[in-house]
């Protein structure tokens, strides 16, 4: 018997074998361990790093999801932040009512997938460019519509109220935190639930339908019903998000979940690596990241004093470096963030041989 | 009672008549060619049977069951599988992935257990995966199991185009020019696996450009020629018929 430990290519003798996800023991391990770190992390941080660890984390739902109706599927929507605030306001107008976040979190997901299907029925007709409108046209009706509606504070601070789980309290101190361990489990979740849809016939439906939707329907699918799906499950994840948006933020204003984030989202999965599961932590983690640095030195410049012309050059720093990465990603390495991120795999997989 | 039977199929584009008046019957088992020169509506035909384009007139039946205004999944879930003419196959994917989809229907499992890989997933992807394997040895394309498509060379893609509709398990296969563009040795492959099939029992309906291999493994072929059938009957039959010959090689001087 090989030592599975020492493995560094594919024993497998059985198709139960090959459905397997991770290739070596290696690989498993190593991700257990980085679920581990992860899992310990924000002990040793502030609570203002951890919050940016929680955006990280919330993002990542939401870019998963825009990734399953864009990346896989193949529906360009540029509307995702819509989603992400129908589930804000979910959770606005149900947690003040009494239900536990544990309810509340996959009662936003819902209601996002429905919103989201409705969106989806364009898809039947229209495709690329003409599809991207009409997710357009939904982020502009879901403005319009919260700003005009009472019901939701025309687009005004709606507060949540504060949780508990079992007797904990969570207060000031430890509110970063906490949200930190449940968007952490809500993702380790969706994402192992969206890893295992793509070795079924779900997730290859959905490249199904991206690739070539005449021969998908010649396969015996409705390409039409796989579309809705893609819409609905990506909404989905764009509702949990938006809930765990709303719970950190402590309220829903109309100002998180506008067209400039639909935007930021998009970028998040491209400069990760559209139609890659691993690209949707890479990329938020990246953009966050830059963010929080370019802000940091924006400060400097600011202490300096350092301007030319009158101008503020420290503010224009953050929207000058996050347009930069982006037009660079899409010059230099349109495959994202997940291509170095596969490079780097295929060496360990190997390792300590060369092939 | 035909397998398949098209009774006085007529498709119009515009002011175009791509069929007109077509109808045509094949027995179950039976290997059926379809020729004519370009333009003549051969692949309108098999678009019409698969259902990507619906007639204006007359009316297809399936095993006696009424398929024309069905969409082409509808088709394809009543037992009929189509390769296409210009390789029409999901390039993102693996051989082995293009051809699970192909198990797409059969894999009986809910969202909830596939999102969990609990119950029934795993069992049912390897009880299709087996399926899929076999088609696989029979086209011999085990080198090119976990390869992209969009990746490998066009001979092999059109066996896989052929493979998928196999793997659909159909009762009735329609194939589109198998052979366009391929080598003499890759042809000669297609025409084994086309008769291997037929062999097991699957009708076969089969365009074909090269009358050689089309005289030598069809029992019947149906000429077609502007949208209307010229000539029908066996290859010899067909191959001496007047009209055949001035569509082919125009009218004698």
């Amino acid at each position: 018997m090989r030592n599975p430990w020492a493995q560094t290519g594919n024993y497998r003798t059985r198709y139960e074998q090959d459905a397997s996800i991770f290739a070596t023991h290696r690989e498993l391990v190593s991700l257990l361990l980085f679920l581990g770190f992860l899992l310990v992390l924000p002990q040793f941080l502030s609570r203002t790093q951890v919050f940016i660890l929680d955006l990280i984390l919330v993002y990542s739902i939401a870019v998963l999801g825009l990734n399953i109706t864009t990346g896989y599927a193949g529906l360009i929507n540029i509307g995702q932040a819509a989603f992400m605030g129908v589930g804000a306001y979910t959770a606005a107008l149900l947690a003040p009512a009494g239900l536990p976040f544990y309810l509340v979190l996959p009662a936003a997901g819902l209601t996002g997938a429905f919103f989201g299907y409705l969106v989806g029925i364009p898809s039947l007709r229209v495709k690329h460019l003409y599809l991207a409108m009409a997710t357009l046209a939904f982020q502009v009706v879901f403005e319009w519509t919260v700003g005009h509606l009472p019901l939701l504070n025309q687009g005004g601070a709606m507060p949540l109220p504060r949780v508990s789980l079992l007797g904990y309290e969570v207060g000031f101190r430890n509110h970063y935190h906490f949200w930190y361990y449940v968007s952490f489990a809500v993702l380790v979740l969706l994402a192992l639930f969206f890893r295992n849809l793509l070795r079924t016939k779900y997730g290859r439906a959905l490249v199904a339908v991206r690739d070539n939707d005449r021969a998908a329907d010649a396969m015996g699918m409705d390409p039409g019903r796989t579309k809705l799906f893609a819409f609905a499950l990506g909404a989905f994840y764009a509702g949990v998000a938006g809930a765990l948006y709303a719970y950190l933020s402590r309220a829903v204003v109309i100002e998180d979940y506008t067209f400039a984030v639909s935007i930021k989202l998009l970028a998040m999965a491209i400069v990760g690596g559209l139609g890659t599961l691993v690209g949707s932590f890479l990329g938020p983690a990246f953009l966050e990241l830059l963010d929080v640095n370019m802000e940091a030195l924006s400060n400097l410049i600011k202490a300096l004093g350092f301007s030319v012309a009158g101008v503020d050059v420290a503010s224009a720093l953050r929207p000058l470096a996050f347009g930069l990465v982006i037009v660079l990603f899409l010059v230099f390495e349109p495959r994202g963030l997940y291509n170095w991120w596969r490079v780097v795999r295929s060496y360990f997989r190997t390792w300590p041989f060369r092939y | 009672m035909a397998q398949l039977a098209v009774e006085n199929v007529t498709l119009t584009f515009g002011g175009v008549a791509a069929l007109s008046g077509v109808s045509l019957a094949v027995e179950r088992g039976e290997l059926v060619s379809i020729i004519g020169p370009n333009g003549a509506g051969k692949t309108s035909l098999l678009n019409v049977i698969s259902g990507f384009y619906h007639p204006k007139q007359g009316r297809i039946l399936f095993e006696g069951e009424e398929i024309t205004h069905l969409s082409p999944h509808a088709i394809t879930q009543r037992g009929i599988a189509r390769a296409f003419q210009n390789i029409e196959l999901f390039s993102g994917l693996t051989v082995l992935e293009n051809l699970m989809l192909a198990r797409h229907t059969h894999l009986r499992y809910g969202l909830l257990q596939a999102g969990l890989f609990y119950g029934r997933a795993l069992a049912e992807e390897v009880r299709n995966r087996r399926l899929v394997e076999e088609v696989i040895d029979f086209m011999e394309l085990e080198p090119y199991r976990k390869a992209l498509v969009g990746n490998l060379p066009y001979g092999v893609r059109k066996r896989v185009e052929v493979a998928r509709a196999l793997a659909l398990s159909p009762k009735l296969l329609l194939l589109d020019e198998p052979m366009a563009g391929m080598t003499l040795e890759e042809k000669e492959d297609m025409v084994r696996f086309i008769l291997e099939i037929r062999a097991r029992g699957t009708t076969v309906i089969l365009i074909e450009h090269d009358l050689g291999v089309v005289m030598d493994i069809s029992d019947r072929v149906y000429v077609l020629d502007f949208g209307q059938v010229i000539a029908e009957g066996r290859p010899e039959e067909v191959a001496k018929n007047p009209r055949v010959q001035e569509a082919y090689m125009g009218v004698e001087a």
